[in-house]
């Protein structure tokens, strides 16, 4: 059976295949056999070449979050994808950009109006959060089109700060 | 000795503290907010007071809420941990107002060293050599635009109250000034009320070190040694230790006194600390006075043997201090990584959330000093720090090790935290060797998100999440091999041991 994963934002495929009480896995190419175990509802024990590792998991809605070895994942299906990079550009309404809050928290400052063109890397809002003023930064060179939120106001972790229309060169070559 | 103690903080330092009264036989009382309800360290506590809604100045910054419930809960003193309350002079002074001790340095010597203006001044009197910088509150832009060109860039811009960082910028050139100082204002006056921010020359990858000083109410002092704290991200501090890879006997000794020297200056009582710099030519400037516990106090308590809080409500009830100078030694070595809600590979972002899942870990030699439960949600309103994690070894090198695999072993699922960043920075081979400056982390890990990698560990997350997908939880088959052993080669046989963090 096909699993189809979005890992760390790259796109995986496992299949885990039980033939005559043995579990054979595919990834990337490589095809391996190991045993594997549920610990507990939380822990799953996977051994192979004669070595043991617990994986531990849990689930929050679409996303599911598992440490291997000490390495941590953020892990989702990739038709409810919802890793999307936070304070990054994200296409959503033709070729505007969002800019979307990177976490729970609240907008001290908002240093650009609507119209106004911006620089890569130019600051845009501030958001405070758990005491630490955080720097929004243009991911682009372009136009602020629309700006939803205004200072003082409590916004939620992916809300829509600002959009951006990219620079007219640069949509044309993105 | 005090009949109940009120334990004005949240987090792990208020478990710390509540269980050392535990441990002296003093009742306790727990404060929280409104967003607090389900915190573990209303667990730690006898009994338990809701101060008021979440937001830090309505609950644990009120001070009227907060004598109100020492009031209602009888308490005789109050311990103030780290942050909030701590190095309030005000709430200092009115706490001995209505007859409760605060568990610190009396209010006097509190503003004083407080002040940070104040306290340069009152220490370049005293001999002790301070960085150059302003010596008064500028009160125009154009009095910090001269300032910073007098000292030359890069200069630093600094919380005249500040502490853990809060309200500060390094300034590289005068283009930046204006908005470094808005930005400091802004934000010193959020953490502590009080928006004043100087000026400082900074120094170039200096080591940020420390000494731990103990003062009882009859003017008795030793220090505890040093604590190295260089690496800092947002001039805050991720890793101490203790002793210093860059202090022999002779600059201990001399930096030592240096902070005794500064402890008298300022009629300091109780535990507090006195910052360092160390620059490249082993001369050391006066930075500030922390007056208070600091986060990383178990480093020093490891090595010494001394139990600080213990020590400071002992020091509070007026008992003289029993500890004698020459008879204080560093033994072996302590590691302390703190573990903070943040996403270290982006910026390290305040992650909140749900903490889905926790796995700590059980070794020789390590402590965990913690104020979270697995299902707690982490609030966004306060300081994004969860835990300590603290190694003692014999040496450096084992410590290292030690923390290693300790971080290794100790998952939290649902939030991002430093513990992976953690483990790298403590296999980094100029870590390592102890060559730790306060810029450590923007010259070795500036790009640590994206480099991180290791297929191994991704592979086995892939196989336990298809295997989870096929064979859910609860799902009855619990405990029932998928396979029996492997018997055609695996990419597995090819690896090196699984344990990892560890030098190979």
């Amino acid at each position: 059976m096909e699993h189809e994963y979005i890992l760390d934002g790259i796109h995986r495929t496992v299949s885990l295949e039980k033939k005559e009480g043995r579990t054979i896995l595919r990834e990337g190419g490589v095809e391996f056999e190991a045993e594997i175990r549920r610990i507990s509802e939380n822990e799953i024990e996977v051994r192979a070449g004669g070595r043991s590792c617990t994986v531990s998991l849990a689930g929050d809605g679409p996303r599911r979050f598992l440490n291997a070895l000490g390495r941590s994942f953020v892990l989702s299906e990739p038709s409810r994808d919802s890793s999307r990079f936070a304070g990054s550009e994200d296409k959503e309404v033709g070729q505007a950009a969002a800019i979307k809050a990177p976490m729970p928290g609240r907008v001290i400052k908002v240093s650009v109006s609507e119209g106004q063109t911006v620089r890569k890397h130019q600051s845009l809002l501030i958001v405070e959060a758990m005491k630490m003023e955080n720097d929004i930064r243009s991911p682009l060179n372009g136009v602020v089109k629309k700006i939803h939120v205004s200072a003082g106001e409590i916004v939620d972790s992916e809300k829509i700060l600002v959009e951006l229309e990219p620079e007219a060169q640069e949509a044309a070559a993105g | 000795m005090f009949k109940k103690i009120l334990v004005a903080n949240r987090g792990e330092i208020a478990v710390r503290v509540l269980r050392a009264c535990r441990e002296m036989g003093i009742p306790t009382v727990a404060v929280y907010s409104e967003a607090d309800r389900m915190s573990p360290h209303l667990r730690a506590a006898d009994e338990a007071i809701l101060l008021g809604p979440a937001p830090a100045a309505d609950s644990y910054l009120h001070m009227d809420r907060m004598v109100e419930a020492a009031r209602q809960a009888g308490a005789d003193a109050v311990h103030p941990g780290y942050g909030f309350l701590s190095e309030n002079s005000d709430f200092a002074r009115r706490c001995e107002g209505e007859g409760l001790v605060f568990i610190g340095p009396n209010s006097r010597a509190l503003e004083l060293v407080g002040d940070k203006v104040r306290a340069r001044q009152t220490m370049e009197k005293a001999g002790v050599s301070i960085i150059p910088g302003m010596k008064s509150i500028p009160r125009t832009m154009e009095e910090c635009r001269q300032a910073a060109q007098g000292l030359g860039y890069p200069v630093i811009v600094k919380a005249s109250a500040g502490g853990g960082g809060k309200g500060m910028r390094v300034v590289s050139e005068e283009e930046g000034l204006e908005a470094a100082i808005e930005a400091g204002r802004r934000e010193a006056k959020s953490a502590f009320g009080d928006e004043s921010v100087y000026i400082e020359k900074c120094i170039e990858e200096p080591r940020h070190v420390e000494f731990q000083v103990l003062a009882d109410n009859h003017g008795r002092m030793v220090h505890l040694f040093e604590r190295e704290c260089s690496i800092q991200r947002r001039h805050q501090k991720l890793i101490e230790e203790t002793p210093s890879p860059a202090l022999d006997a002779e600059l201990r000794d001399r930096m030592g006194s240096t902070a005794l020297k500064v402890m008298a200056a300022a009629g300091y009582t109780n535990a507090g600390t006195v910052e360092f710099l160390l620059d490249k030519d082993r001369r050391f400037y006066f930075l500030e006075v922390n007056a208070r516990l600091q986060v990383e106090h178990p480093v020093t308590e490891l090595v010494t043997g001394i139990d600080l809080v213990r020590r400071q409500i002992l020091a509070a009830a007026g008992e003289p201090l029993t500890l004698r100078q020459e008879d204080l030694r560093q033994r072996g070595h302590a590691i302390e990584g703190r573990i903070y809600a943040e996403d270290a590979g982006r910026g390290f972002l305040p992650s909140a959330g749900k903490i889905l899942f926790l796995k700590e870990p059980h070794h020789p030699g390590v402590r965990l000093d913690s104020g979270i439960a697995a299902g707690w949600e982490v609030p966004v309103y306060y300081d994004p720090i969860l835990a300590k994690l603290i190694v003692w070894a014999e040496d450096r090198e084992l410590a290292c090790r030690r923390l290693a695999a300790a971080l290794s072993d100790y998952v939290i699922l649902g939030i991002q935290t430093t513990i992976e960043f953690l483990r790298d920075v403590i296999g980094h081979p100029e870590f390592r060797a102890g060559r730790t400056h306060t810029g450590f982390l923007g010259r070795h890990f500036s790009d640590w998100g994206e480099q991180r990698g290791d297929e191994t560990a991704r592979r086995l997350a892939l196989a336990a999440a298809a295997f989870d997908g096929m064979n859910p939880a609860g799902s009855g088959r619990r405990a029932s091999p998928a396979s029996v052993a492997a018997r055609r080669p695996s990419p597995w046989d090819s690896l090196g041991r699984w344990r990892m963090g560890e030098p190979s």
